[in-house]
């Protein structure tokens, strides 16, 4: 595994390469990864596995041709081979009087986000973890499954303008899903950079009383309920809105709920949806695959739609500035906020509960997906939890239900948002927190 | 023109100065490896080196939006040792990787092994050495940039031709995998194949409303394994005014009327019906619990087998790993299986299962030949290879219509979503049409249906016969963690359900 300051050597190799080739301008970016997971199932460990990998890839710009080449070979000779194709590419692309050129060198945040305990997670210490995570359920008879993942990547950028970036990064992730005696299910996950910071006996106790306490699930009519949100359901909600919504690209196309609406309220004004790398609680980079700053951004600020993410393309073309959203080239995505997170409110898990006369809390959804972008309508399932609640309490488990909804218009009825909030994810974790919403179509459930 | 660039892969980065992948050299690497694995104390190993080359084109509003392609070299070493599995993977192909990787591939299955081991069984396998080439009649990767871009340009044109379209989208990706296979049971397998794919949409976008159509198939196009030949029969330009012309038109249409009615659905959403509430619950693992924490399990048990009514006694779907140019061929799977042609539903009833060497054996079966990895660094897993929906006697499109006097037809693959064990679905298509009187009515918005899967493949009556029926590619199935992307298909013909509830949530 190369570290930050070979990556950066590399990326600086190849961009001279690049000028060799005949390149006027160039970028080199480098990915170095190693990562491993121990899923299991079953109450045994039945996939494990490591990989490593790097790979760089080479943007040259001849005039405003745009030649990109990639390799996982990174030796001299894969290097110089990678830098002659991007040029090659240039001279034979058709030419972008749009391009606005690579971006100039900005100073960049510094972040620590390597985690000793992280690097030492071997797949020894991953098992140990996984027979925490399955014990609380194994001992009740039932049965769990889930995975423990170990990342470490180092990323760096360079560009022949001065830009001179990397940052190595650690993440941990692990799940379990609890399966009950007696039929029930629940959840846990974590995600963080340190794996000290995981607290595996707790998640699978967690997770297996949720299943113990969903066991004999109760039919719900299809129909509008108040619902209380937990964070994995409400990762679902501001990553659907953020992706598809908040980049400039799909602002300016006509394709996002922001388009035409910037400035208008779009959800409750308990509702603040930002995008924002530098956070201590963030686990991806500080700068974006241009190598420039990334900036906290406010997609939606007290209900209102504010400000869609940019990169340097779409920063010159929307005459804004550069929020430092970028994608690898070519990136026909256009920018996207990777690092979203819902402000926080003042209410806590159990006084959102406490406050429905009659509702569903909501652990998780499933398998979500969008059916129309503008109004971001959203359907999907629940799993792993669902309870009726009823006059401030959880007092049975529901069968699964099918929603379909138009995310902002559920998110204008927000009536409360906790506190507490949990990374959700692994690349593109979002911070969420619970949210009390006062309507919620629920459109079917499987018998 | 939007400021992505062109990428192409540098000329020979497939090869390897250590080890090249043809001929004795990635033989000895191989061997190389399965010797460090069983000295290191593995029952079992296999060993796979995989070389990709790709392409990928494409324009947006009449300009290049990106030109690109990468190479991806490496190796994955998997093992059983102390009876549980490890697996392990490098870029870094060479002597000293080979014995380094595969002792820690024997080390992570030790440590697997702490926890709830049991012995692996392997279903039987006799050792193969052998060769296969998918088909290809015109290398993708020979033809000129300019040639390609040129098709695109075509079709973006003429979809910007009709008045009211606002964006316009064409891409095209070829795809050329290297792949070795060699295992301590004694197989040594080499397999070469060509994919290649393309298709355009156009979007109408008015008053808060956008609306997609796209040929030959939503979500990149159409996928095959062969060269250039299977692009230049698509005939995007074409096809592409019929498509704008009727974008167009959805953007004024109504929605689809929440209503319970008799619902036909084309070949391409049948196909994502087949993959998403067929393919899925019938991947043994799922059936087992394997996937249970990600993607989920199944409605369906082993027990099973021979006895559940899947669907109406004209549901018959076979899973198909020797179907000529489809996504889903190979010669052997990633555990060195040849390929099959099984039944997973016949005449109504189940009757197979999607399975590896351990997860057939764990129900005393033999594998279906349905193993495999997304590249030389993940592990494989059970997927699909051609799941299909067999042709019925129903005659064509139009007939299957007059047939049914009254009800909706959808066309093309919208949004999809269906619960963890793959009996609540739902899903949005691009177009629909009133069917009245046994006619083609008005167009309708928006049209979606859901359903619960044994009762929606119960109430299938008639499907089209074999002249309409034809092999879908689907090159985005994903699966399993870290994420792994399947390129798998699905033959099917239109076909007509009973009882279906549409135009939910309008």
């Amino acid at each position: 595994m190369i570290d930050t300051t070979r990556a950066r050597a590399l990326a600086a190799e190849a961009v001279a390469f690049a000028e060799e080739a005949g390149a006027e301008q160039s970028e080199a970016l480098v990915a170095a990864t190693n990562g491993a997971l121990t899923r299991f199932a079953g109450n045994r460990i039945h996939q494990n596995m490591q990989s490593e990998d790097a790979e760089i890839s080479v943007r040259a710009v001849i005039g405003t041709r745009i030649g990109v080449a990639s390799t996982n070979r990174v030796d001299p000779a894969g290097l110089e081979a990678c830098a002659r194709a991007a040029a090659e590419a240039a001279r034979l692309a058709p030419e972008d009087p749009s391009f606005p050129g690579l971006p100039a060198a900005s100073p960049i945040e510094h972040a620590d986000r390597v985690a000793a305990a992280t690097l030492a997670f071997d797949a020894e210490a991953r098992a140990i973890a996984v027979g925490s995570l399955i014990a609380a359920t194994a001992g009740a008879g039932g049965v769990a499954a889930g995975g423990v993942a170990r990342d470490h990547t180092v990323t760096a950028v360079a560009n022949s303008l001065g830009v001179g970036v990397g940052m190595a990064r650690t993440s941990v992730r692990a799940t379990v899903l609890a399966t009950g005696a007696a039929g029930g299910t629940g959840w846990a996950s974590f995600t963080g950079l340190d794996a000290s910071g995981l607290d595996a006996a707790a998640m699978g106790a967690f997770a297996a009383e949720t299943a113990r306490l969903s066991a004999d699930p109760i039919e719900l009519d299809a129909g509008s309920y108040t619902v209380v949100l937990a964070p994995e359901a409400v990762a679902d909600i501001a990553q659907f809105l953020a992706w598809y919504g908040c980049s400039a690209k799909s602002v300016e196309e006509g394709r996002s709920f922001m388009s035409g609406k910037l400035g208008q309220r779009v959800t409750s004004p308990l509702i603040t949806l930002v995008d924002d790398a530098l956070r201590s609680s963030a686990i991806g980079l500080t700068f974006d695959y241009e190598g420039q700053p990334k900036t906290r951004v406010a997609l939606i600020d007290a209900g209102v739609a504010s400000t869609p993410v940019t990169d340097s393309y779409w920063a010159a073309r929307t005459g804004t500035p550069n929020t430092g959203h970028a994608l690898p080239a070519p990136n026909a995505m256009g920018p996207l906020p990777l690092d979203v997170a819902i402000e926080p409110g003042d209410a806590t898990r159990e006084s959102l509960i406490a406050s429905v006369k009659r509702g569903v809390y909501v652990t998780r959804f499933h398998y979500v997906n969008i059916e129309d972008p503008t109004r971001v309508t959203l359907t999907g399932m629940t799993r792993n939890g669902t309870f009726l609640i009823e006059n401030g309490q959880l007092t049975s488990p529901v069968k699964d239900l099918r929603f379909t909804q138009p995310a902002l218009e559920a998110l204008d009825t927000t009536l409360g948002v906790s506190a507490q909030r949990q990374l959700v994810g692994d690349e593109g974790a979002a911070l969420v927190p619970y949210l009390l919403l006062e309507r919620f179509t629920f459109t079917g459930r499987t018998t | 023109m939007t400021g992505v660039p062109a990428r192409t892969a540098p000329t020979g980065a497939g090869a390897r100065d250590a080890i090249r992948r043809e001929g004795p050299h990635v033989k000895q690497f191989c061997e190389q490896c399965l010797d460090a694995a069983v000295a290191a104390g593995a029952s079992y190993a296999d060993v796979r080196v995989t070389d990709t080359l790709t392409q990928a084109l494409s324009v947006r509003n009449g300009v290049v939006e990106g030109v690109s392609s990468g190479s991806s070299f490496g190796f994955g070493v998997r093992v059983v040792a102390d009876g549980a599995w490890g697996f392990a993977a490098s870029s870094e192909v060479t002597g000293e990787s080979a014995a380094r990787i595969a002792r820690q591939a024997v080390a992570i299955a030790r440590a697997s092994a702490t926890v709830g081991a049991r012995p692996i069984v392997l279903s039987p396998l006799r050792a193969h050495t052998d060769t296969w080439t998918g088909p290809c009649a015109v290398d993708p990767f020979s033809v000129s940039t300019d040639d390609k871009l040129r098709v695109l340009f075509d079709a973006d044109e003429a979809m910007r031709a009709q008045e009211g379209i606002a964006l316009t989208t064409g891409s095209m990706s070829f795809l050329r995998e290297r792949k070795t296979f060699a295992s301590s049971e004694g197989s040594f397998l080499e397999q070469e194949w060509v994919e290649s794919s393309a298709g355009i949409a156009c979007y109408a976008i008015g008053d808060g409303d956008v609306v997609t159509r796209s040929y030959p198939n939503s979500h990149g196009g159409a996928c095959y394994q062969g060269g250039w030949e299977t692009i230049t029969a698509l005939d995007l330009p074409g096809n592409a005014p019929r498509i704008a012309e009727q974008a167009v038109q959805l953007l004024a249409a109504p929605l689809c009327p929440e209503s319970t009615t008799s619902l036909i659905l084309d070949g391409s959403q049948l196909a994502l019906q087949v993959h998403e509430s067929v393919g899925h619950p019938t991947e043994l693992d799922r059936v087992l619990g394997d996937e249970a924490a990600f993607a989920g399990t199944s409605w369906v048990v082993p027990g099973d087998l021979d006895t559940l009514r899947y669907g109406s006694p004209s549901v018959t779907i076979t899973a198909d790993a020797t179907v000529a140019g489809s996504l889903g061929s190979f010669g052997y799977d990633d555990e060195g299986v040849p390929a099959k042609r099984e039944y997973l539903v016949r005449d109504g009833i189940l009757t197979g299962f999607l399975s590896s060497r351990e997860s057939a054996a764990e129900i005393g079966r033999e594998s279906s030949g349905a193993m495999r990895a997304d590249g030389w660094a993940r592990t494989p897993l059970v997927r699909m290879t051609t799941v299909s929906l067999e042709p019925g006697s129903a005659g064509t499109l139009d007939e299957l219509i007059a047939d049914t006097g009254e009800g909706v037809y959808m066309e093309t693959n919208e949004s999809w979503s269906i619960d963890d064990k793959r009996l609540n679905f739902q899903f949005g298509c691009e177009i629909g049409w009133e069917i009245k009187g046994g006619k083609r009515a008005r167009i309708l918005r928006n049209p979606v249906y859901t359903g619960i899967t044994p009762e929606f493949w119960g109430g299938c009556d008639a499907i089209c016969s074999r002249s309409e029926w034809q092999v879908w590619g689907l090159d985005n199935c994903g699966k399993g963690e870290p994420m792994q992307v399947a390129h798998v298909a699905h033959g099917a013909a239109p076909a007509r359900f009973r009882d279906v509830r549409i135009g939910v949530g309008r």
